[in-house]
Parts: C-alpha cells; sequence; structure tokens
C-alpha cells in the first residue's frame, strides 16, 4: 500500500512547551488511524501539524510525496483542499445557510459553477440524512446535525484524506451514535482517515491502527486488539485502565 | 509604542519643514499683481456675518454675499481688470488663508492693527467706523461712559480690535470672546454680556433691525494706527497693495462708500429683514443639510474602505505594514477633527490647491477611517478562530476567507457600534463649517445674521440634526434586522 502522509522528525513547540517532540510516522491510502491519548497530549496539535494549519518547529510532513513545509502559500492551499477537516466545535459559517456552506469551498477554490456545487452539495446531504435542512441556518441544528453538515462540506472537496479531531466530544451522547454513523459509512467506503477521539468502541470497531500519544510522543501504536487488550507501556496500560 | 511616536513626529516635522518652504518660495519676491492678472481672478476672502460690512442676501432664490466690503472689492477686481472670486472662511482662518495663498485679499471690516501687520500687509485705510457699544435697549442710559461697564461682562469678536481696545480702556472688565457678531447677539440679549463692542455700522444695523436694542458711544480711543478698516494682502505684495490704494482713493475722494455703497447694502438689509420668519428661509437649511448628507454620506464610504484597510493592516503579520496603521490610527485618534480639517485646508492646501468642501471631505473620511478601523478590528477579533481554521483547511485563501467568512460576521457584529459612528459623523462633520463649508451649522449662522433672530434658526438646526439622526438610526436599525444571518 501507498503511503499517502508521512511525518519525518517532526517538532512542535509553543514558547517553552515541547508539545510534539520527536513523530515519524506514516498512513497509508485508505488506513483508518485513531489517535488516542491524555488530554493536552498534542494530539490536536499533531493534527493540525498534517495540514499545516500550524507549522511544525521543525521536521516534514510529505502529503502524497511532497513535503509540505517547503511550499509556499498558493501550494499549501491547493493541498489543503485535499484534506478536509472536521473540528470538535463543527466550525460551520454562521452567516451562510447549510448548502452554502457545503458549496463555498467548491466554488471559490475549485471554481465549479454554483449549479454543478449544488448538485455535490445536495447529494452530500443525501448522504449524511439531511437533505431537508438545506436552507436552514446552522443555528437551528443540533450538534449532531451540524456535524454531519461540517463533514458533508469538507467531503464536497473531494479530499484525499480526512482528519477528525474529536468529532463528537461537544455533542451530547444521544447524538453521537448519528456521527459514528456517517464516519463508518465514509471508512466502509475507503476513505484514508486519521480520527482523534475518545469513542473506544468506535476505535476498536473501525481502526487499522491505534495511535496512543504521550508527552509528546506516540508511545504506542498497532491493531486495536493489540493496543486495547494487550498495551505494553506503563503509560498505555494507566490511561486505558481509566478510560474504559 | 515609543518608537512609533518618534516616528511619527519626524515625519510631520519634515512635512512642516517643506510646507514651510514652500511659503518662502512664494513670497520671495513680489509678482502678486501680476499673479492676479495673470490668472484673472482676485480672490476675496471674507466671512459674511458682519452686516452692513458683509453678510449674505437672497437675490432671484440664489445666495449672494453684499455688503460695502463686497462693493469695495469689486471696484479694486474692476480697476485691476479681473474677475471677483469671493470665499467664505471663518474670520479667525482669514489670516491663514493669505498666509497660505487660498485667498489674495482679505476685506472683512478689518483693523489694519499692529499684531496683524507683523503677519500681513495692509492697504490705506477705507472706512473709518468709530467703536461702540451695542446694548439691550432697556440699560440704554445706564451705561454711558466705558468704566460704567467696570466689573460687568462684555463681549467682542475673538481677534478683533474691540476685543483688545476694550481690554485696554476699560477697567476690570471680563471680555467674553466669540468669534460670530450673531452668537454675541445672542449672548447680550440673554443677558450673559451687558454690552457688545462693535464698529458703529454694524451696531446701528442690528439696533435698527432688532428693537430691543440701542447703540451707546462710549467714548473708545483709537490708536491713531489701527483706527478703521483696510485691505489685507499677503505680505510682499506691494504692487497689488499699490494698486487697492488707488481704488481706495478714488472711493474716498467720490465718498462712494456713504454715497453709494452703504445705501446699497441698508436696502440688501432691510429686504432681508423683511420676512425674517425661518420658512422663508428653508433653501439656507435645505442646502446646508444637503452638504451635511454629502459630507457624511462620502466619508462613510471612504471611511469604511480605509478602515477595513486599515485594520486589515493593523492585523497583519508584516511588522512595518503593522506600524504605519498603528502610527495612523493612533495620530489621528490623539488629534482633534478640527485640526485635521484645517491642516488639510491650509497645510495641504499649500501644495495643491484643495477647494473647501473637498479639504473638508477628505479630512473627515481621513478621520472616520482611523475611529471605523478600530470598530472593524474589534468586530474580527470577535470572530471565532475556527472560522479561520474551518475555511483554510478547506482551502480557501487567507484573502477569500476574509471575504467571505469573516468580514460579513465581523459586519454583523460591529453593526451597532458601526451605526453609532455613522450618526456621530454628521455632527462632528459641522466642523467644516470653519473653511467655509455651507453645511448646516454654517448656513444657521447665515440664516442668524441675515435675519438678526439668534435663537430660532439654532432651534431650527438642532431639530433638523435630530430628524437626520434619528431617521438614520431607523434605517440602521432596519438593516440590522435584515442582516440577521449576514
Ligand atoms: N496555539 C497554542 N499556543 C500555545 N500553546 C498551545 C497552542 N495550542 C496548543 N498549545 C499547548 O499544547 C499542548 C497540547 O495541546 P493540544 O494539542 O490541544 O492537546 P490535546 O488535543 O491532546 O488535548 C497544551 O499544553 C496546550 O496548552
Ligand atoms: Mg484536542
Amino acid at each position: 500500500m501507498s503511503k499517502i502522509i508521512e511525518v519525518n522528525k517532526l517538532m512542535k513547540v509553543f514558547g517553552k512547551n515541547e508539545v510534539l517532540k520527536d513523530i515519524s510516522e506514516s498512513v497509508d491510502k485508505g488506513q483508518v488511524i485513531c489517535v488516542i491519548g491524555p488530554s493536552g497530549s498534542g494530539k490536536s496539535t499533531f493534527l493540525r501539524c498534517l495540514n499545516l494549519l500550524e507549522v511544525p518547529t521543525s521536521g516534514n510532513v510529505l502529503f502524497e510525496g511532497k513535503d509540505l513545509t517547503s511550499l509556499n502559500e498558493k501550494d499549501l492551499n491547493q493541498l489543503r483542499e485535499k484534506m478536509g477537516m472536521v473540528f470538535q466545535g463543527f466550525n460551520l459559517f454562521p452567516n451562510m445557510n447549510v448548502i452554502e456552506n457545503i458549496k463555498l469551498a467548491p466554488i471559490k477554490v475549485k471554481n465549479m459553477s454554483d449549479t454543478e456545487a449544488d448538485k455535490i452539495a445536495s447529494n452530500l446531504l443525501e448522504k449524511v440524512g439531511l437533505a431537508d435542512k438545506a436552507v436552514q441556518y446552522p443555528e437551528s441544528l443540533s450538534g449532531g446535525q451540524k456535524q454531519r453538515v461540517a463533514i458533508a462540506r469538507a467531503l464536497a472537496m473531494d479530499p484525499e484524506v480526512l482528519l477528525f479531531d474529536e468529532p463528537t466530544s461537544a455533542l451530547d451522547p444521544e447524538m453521537v451514535g448519528e456521527v459514528l454513523k456517517v464516519m463508518k459509512t465514509l471508512a466502509s467506503d475507503g476513505m484514508t482517515m486519521v480520527v482523534v477521539t475518545h469513542e473506544m468502541g468506535f476505535a476498536r470497531e473501525v481502526a487499522d491502527q491505534i495511535w496512543f500519544m504521550d508527552q509528546g510522543y506516540i508511545q504506542e501504536k498497532g491493531r486495536p486488539e493489540d493496543v486495547f487488550d494487550h498495551p505494553t507501556s506503563e503509560r498505555a496500560q494507566d490511561f486505558l485502565s481509566k478510560i474504559l | 509604542m515609543q518608537i512609533n511616536k518618534k516616528w511619527v513626529t519626524g515625519i510631520l516635522i519634515a512635512l512642516l519643514m517643506l510646507l514651510i518652504n514652500v511659503g518662502h518660495v512664494n513670497a520671495a519676491s513680489d509678482t502678486s499683481l501680476k499673479d492676479v492678472k495673470d490668472k484673472g481672478t482676485l480672490v476675496l476672502g471674507t466671512s459674511p456675518d458682519y452686516p452692513p460690512y458683509e453678510f449674505q442676501t437672497t437675490v432671484n432664490g440664489n445666495d449672494k454675499i453684499v455688503g460695502f466690503d463686497i462693493s469695495i472689492a469689486r471696484k479694486i477686481a474692476k480697476d485691476i481688470g479681473v474677475k471677483l472670486v469671493i470665499k467664505k472662511m471663518d474670520f479667525d482662518s482669514l489670516l491663514v488663508g493669505l498666509e497660505t495663498h487660498k485667498i489674495d485679499m482679505v476685506i472683512s471690516g478689518m483693523n489694519p492693527s499692529d499684531d496683524r501687520k507683523k503677519s500681513i500687509d495692509f492697504s490705506d485705510v477705507y472706512y473709518n467706523g468709530k467703536q461702540m457699544m451695542l446694548v439691550n435697549k432697556a440699560d440704554k442710559d445706564k451705561y454711558k461712559k466705558l468704566n460704567d461697564f467696570s466689573g460687568l461682562s462684555i463681549g467682542a469678536q475673538t481677534g478683533s480690535l474691540q476685543y483688545s481696545m476694550s481690554k485696554e480702556q476699560i477697567n476690570n472688565v471680563d471680555i467674553k470672546g466669540l468669534a460670530k457678531v450673531t452668537d454675541l447677539i445672542l449672548a447680550l440679549k440673554s443677558g450673559k454680556v451687558t454690552g457688545v463692542a462693535m464698529e458703529e455700522p454694524t451696531a446701528k444695523a442690528y439696533a435698527q433691525n432688532d428693537s430691543s436694542l440701542a447703540v451707546v458711544d462710549p467714548g473708545f480711543v483709537s490708536a491713531a494706527d489701527a483706527r478703521g478698516a483696510a485691505v489685507g494682502f499677503a505680505k510682499k505684495s506691494d504692487t497689488l497693495v499699490a494698486a487697492a490704494n488707488k481704488s481706495i482713493k478714488e472711493i474716498k475722494d467720490k465718498d462712494l462708500i456713504n454715497k453709494t455703497y452703504l445705501p446699497e447694502a441698508s436696502n440688501y438689509l432691510t429686504k432681508n429683514t423683511a420676512d425674517n420668519t425661518m420658512i422663508h428661509y428653508w433653501k439656507y437649511f435645505a442646502k446646508g443639510i444637503g452638504y451635511t448628507l454629502l459630507i457624511t454620506a462620502i466619508s462613510v464610504v471612504v471611511g469604511v474602505i480605509l478602515g477595513t484597510l486599515l485594520a486589515l493592516m493593523r492585523l497583519g503579520k508584516n511588522k512595518i505594514i503593522k506600524v504605519i496603521a498603528v502610527s495612523y490610527i493612533e495620530f489621528v485618534r490623539g488629534t482633534p477633527l478640527m485640526i485635521q480639517v484645517m491642516f488639510v485646508y491650509f497645510g495641504i492646501g499649500m501644495i495643491v490647491n484643495v477647494p473647501a468642501l473637498l479639504a473638508g471631505i477628505i479630512a473627515v473620511s481621513l478621520n472616520s477611517g482611523a475611529y471605523i478601523a478600530e470598530v472593524i478590528r474589534s468586530g474580527i477579533g470577535s470572530i471565532d478562530d475556527g472560522q479561520m481554521e474551518a475555511a483554510r483547511s478547506l482551502g480557501l485563501s487567507q484573502k477569500e476567507t476574509y471575504k467571505s467568512v469573516i468580514i460579513p460576521q465581523a459586519l454583523k457584529n460591529i453593526w451597532p457600534a458601526l451605526g453609532n459612528e455613522f450618526i456621530t459623523l454628521i455632527k462632528e462633520s459641522s466642523i467644516v463649517s470653519i473653511i467655509g463649508v455651507t453645511d448646516l451649522i454654517y448656513q444657521m449662522k447665515m440664516v442668524q445674521s441675515a435675519t438678526y433672530k439668534g435663537i430660532a434658526p439654532i432651534f431650527v438646526a438642532m431639530v433638523l440634526y435630530f430628524v437626520l439622526t434619528f431617521s438614520l438610526s431607523k434605517l440602521l436599525n432596519y438593516f440590522e434586522g435584515k442582516m440577521k444571518h449576514v
């Protein structure tokens, strides 16, 4: 299988806070990676370094073989559209209705015609089960619905990879299921995904690999049944005993 | 910030040096008469609120400045063989107008005092009015001599001869200086002052048109050099002064002022006061509203564009651009709008000739840009970082993100604050009246001096300003409602 993302000796420092110390990993095409770890361990920062929303202090991030850290703004914008991102706080644009949220990037970035974008957006809304919400504004949607719109919005750019940063952490428990269901469908359709999550059930079921992150390193990685049932490092054991 | 301030000071000093130098070059040799002849116009600066010297009236529906000073100006222009152009200005601004060559001469009932002679040249005296005191008719018999005013308050035009004479010749008197004669009359009638020192013809005109006022001659002693009114010119304008003196000699020889000019002026005066209801002057107010709205509208548009630009400059990464934006904003917010208006009109006006209206619009726009920049910056700051991240992760450029995502939301958040700024602008733009832009305030003063009524025009202007700001705030509320999702 071909590597789609490759990270070499990635370091990220905020002031004196060494958040990512030395990470070298890779993601294969079609793979689903779930990143777990205690709060503050640098999971979000790692994810944001992958699409260069955060500029690494040192090291490289390669996407389809191209080193993102050496690109200029314009080329970076072009590569970013291939890496969709879904946030904990949804970050829908409140000044646009649901379908406008989804159409914005295809029209502005891909110069798609309005009708073409409309067709894509409608299909995606169908896919996430929100066809009837097209002209509503985000403020009138529930958390679960917002997150499904956000996923549709990311999918509208037809990305190669989707990055999820705790997509269900801000949701009421009864809405977690509907979002995870959409994500499972994506995974089974072969989408490459890197998911930061605390949903261990989901991780166990869907992930090809679990990465356990702590203190700026990926401390442990492997198939879900290995990491969850037989963690080798003390830190992973400790973390899992608390969370499971 | 320390560095920024030094930097701004440096630029300012450089700019001032430049202005001073330009001034010197212009004054180096006397080509004044030739210059006037070459351009074919003689530009008169005057403050038309001083009947019967100069005041505004309506002839066949058009505003016109008349008075015996204007007749003299016409004669001088005609004798030179050029066209007369009249520029209205505050009395206080006239000297600066000459020094900056905005105008060629001043005829505005101005006395050739020693102080003034330090900065400008004067013609021979063309009219020798005595200094009088205007009082309320009821007090007429109480105040006969100068020292009857001792220990009391009297009024005089700021910077006028009457002001300094009163100060020197009346013991222990409290002088209230105001720029406009109309305001002085108001102070007199409302009992704020017991008398107003002014020239005989003016005092008489007011007494004639207002039965509650009377003129007394308290016996002011005029210094020999400062008696009467003369025509003012920029320094080193000997040839132009000589030309004016020739005309003045003829005027005096033929006694034209008393025989022709003054009667003509009085004629206009009685016509002015024949119907001095506010309705009769609706055109004055309408014109004032027109200019106030024009200045405000343009300044708002330019201000929003400039403000957005400055806010983005300030939020951007480039240090130098940031410093420029911050310095500009801090400097503009740290100086009064009045000074900025005068700086643009007189200061910049020395390098390129900017008409008063344009100068006013430029100054108010530049000013509102700085304030709006801060409003917009806080609006952009109030937008969650997640919005920028979401847009960037979709591949939108920073510019496109601002345009489609950030600014529309920021605009909605700051709409009330922007609305306030617009409303403030309607009111603050009134400051342009000092350079003679005929906005609502200026027109109000014109009506005051034309009708000899102090309060009524103020009341009308106040109501009009309120109607303007109130309808604007209603209009903004309407748009705010419409903008729910924008
Ligand atoms: N923009 C930033 N500036 C400074 N410190 C940051 C920034 N973003 C994250 N951090 C710090 O980096 C550390 C890791 O944060 P984060 O990546 O959000 O962890 P996680 O997502 O695993 O909870 C935390 O200590 C946080 O305070
Ligand atoms: Mg996080």
